[in-house]
């Protein structure tokens, strides 16, 4: 019995896995027609002008103008072409249910008409002919700050850890991508994991923040309760929520 | 050597005016060659307080825009060899100061003063920019109250990053130092009013001088003499130690300087102004 009870406590927090809803940003490859050798010669030149913008971009394939294209070879061919390209094509849209059908068929899948929205960065680029530069590898910038942040001063490290040899007064924001850490009494507010990093945390003395976020989830002072360390504290996210607890 | 020093505090209404006069004052009275300048254009209070209103013929504005001599627009002061005032505009506003007007305004008294110090109006915005601009220490004036020390956090965040010296970017800086004024011992003693060690705590800079609120401000002010001049008052006796320290006498921090040398009646009778 005893055994039994454990096995189950420990599946109840273990999860196996969680499902989550996320939305994901796609290129939509409008067909004009066939996908001829006019097409590829087009194709080719559009992707030249931004050589490393579509590397490996998950993309769907818009066959509303496309009637006619409806075997799940022809599909099949078109896929592997746009793959040898460096597009990673992983459905198509607005086709028929015959096309839908071919498209199961190739290994497609068939979404529901998604919203096209402006890609800014490459119609900017459209204009201008010269190859994209390689975007550079992002290394971790920690940031170190050695003065008090006063009153209406906003310090971010957007690409890694920020640390404050100091106070953080009230109406003063610290915002990094990574942890922060604060050496002093934290009277602001602290915003770590701006990113989306779920493992990020705030470190802090003393702990009179505004308010504290990690990865979008935040707590203010009004709900941090009675009962909340204030000395040498550390504030992380477990599951859904932000936790506060002592160091010492 | 001259020095720039500027009086500001964000917030309104804690003091500026009254510190600039009085540190002026105790300056000149040391023997220091010094200026006080009002920035606070359209809302000209400094010769007010100065006791010279009724000589103001050209002000700063006009020496910025070229109207009249910076020698035209310098005001003696009557009772003290080396203080001179300089009078603000009345009828325009802040826009009429420009970077380069206060530069070589500023410039060509460094020429001629040990100390120049520059009362700045409340508030952040252009006028309080300029003023705090191109300083080289600063006097924070702040009482002990929370929303004056938060808008104090927030000018030493400025001073901090919005001057010259923070903008020559070789790491160095105004100095900053608060002077507390408006202090009432007994309301801070039954925590009605923010301590010392409170306000010090968030400003975290070191400390110039504490001013007792004292009656003798507002009489000073109304009879257009700065408060450092009157030594029989416990404020005007915490404005020249805060002088001494401005100028880098050591001397000890006291609430009510002075107290002590009050005699045994008065001690009986209570207190004085």
């Amino acid at each position: 019995m005893q055994s039994g009870k454990s096995a189950a406590q420990t599946v109840a927090t273990v999860k196996p896995l969680q499902i989550r809803g996320r939305s994901f940003t796609a290129i939509a490859l409008h067909l004009g027609g066939r996908p001829d050798r006019a097409f590829f010669e087009a194709l080719e030149a559009r992707l030249n002008q931004t050589p490393l913008f579509f590397d490996n971009a998950p993309l769907v394939i818009d066959l509303e103008q496309a009637e006619g294209l409806d075997s799940a070879q022809a599909l099949m061919h078109l896929a592997a072409e746009l793959r040898r390209r460096k597009l990673s094509v992983f459905g198509i849209q607005g086709g028929t249910a015959a096309q839908a059908r071919a498209a199961a068929e190739a290994g497609l899948i068939s979404l529901p008409g998604g919203r096209d929205a402006a890609l800014e960065r490459v119609s900017r680029q459209g204009s201008r002919p010269e190859p994209a530069p390689a975007p550079a590898p992002k290394e971790p910038a920690n940031r170190m700050v050695t003065q008090p942040v006063r009153s209406g001063q906003t310090v971010f490290a957007d690409r890694g850890d920020l640390v404050v040899v100091g106070s953080v007064s009230s109406g003063a924001e610290v915002i990094a991508a990574g942890n922060i850490h604060i050496y002093g009494r934290l009277r602001g507010r602290a915003l770590a994991g701006v990113n989306g990093d779920d493992s990020a945390r705030i470190f802090c003395h003393a702990l009179d923040a505004e308010l504290l976020a990690i990865a979008g989830l935040y707590r203010t002072s009004e709900n941090l309760g009675p009962d909340t360390p204030r000395q040498y504290v550390q504030v992380y996210l477990q599951g859904e929520v932000l936790r506060i607890e002592s160091l010492k | 050597m001259s020095k720039v020093i500027v009086v500001t505090s964000g917030k309104g209404g804690v003091g500026k005016t009254t510190s600039s006069a009085a540190i002026g004052a105790g300056l000149a009275t040391r023997g220091h060659k010094t200026v006080v300048i009002d920035f606070d254009v359209g809302l000209r209070n400094l010769d007010m307080i100065m006791g010279c209103e009724r000589r103001v013929v050209f002000d700063f504005i006009n020496v910025i825009q070229g109207d009249a001599k910076l020698k035209q627009a310098l005001i003696k002061d009557r009772r003290l060899e080396n203080l001179y005032v300089l009078p603000t505009s009345q009828t325009r506003d802040k826009d009429a100061l420009t970077k380069e007007g206060v530069k070589a305004v500023l410039d060509e008294l460094r020429q001629e003063f040990d100390y120049i110090v520059c009362d700045s109006p409340a508030g952040i915005e252009r006028g309080a920019h300029l003023a705090m601009y191109y300083a080289d220490e600063a006097v924070v004036v702040t009482n002990p109250e929370v929303s004056s020390v938060r808008d104090s956090d927030r000018v030493l965040g400025l001073l901090n990053s919005k001057t010259a010296l923070a903008e020559k970017g070789d790491g160095s800086a105004v100095k900053a130092q608060l002077l507390l004024t408006r202090f009432d011992q007994n309301r801070s003693a039954s925590g009605e009013m923010m301590s010392v060690e409170d306000v010090l705590e968030i400003l975290a800079i070191p400390l110039l001088g504490i001013i007792p609120e004292s009656t003798s401000v507002l009489k000073a002010s109304n009879e257009g003499t700065p408060v450092s001049l009157d030594d029989k008052s416990p404020a005007g006796r915490a404005y020249l130690d805060a002088v001494g320290r401005l100028v880098g006498e050591q001397i000890e921090m006291r609430v009510n300087p002075g107290e002590q040398r009050r005699g045994f009646f008065q001690r009986l009778l209570g207190r004085t102004a």
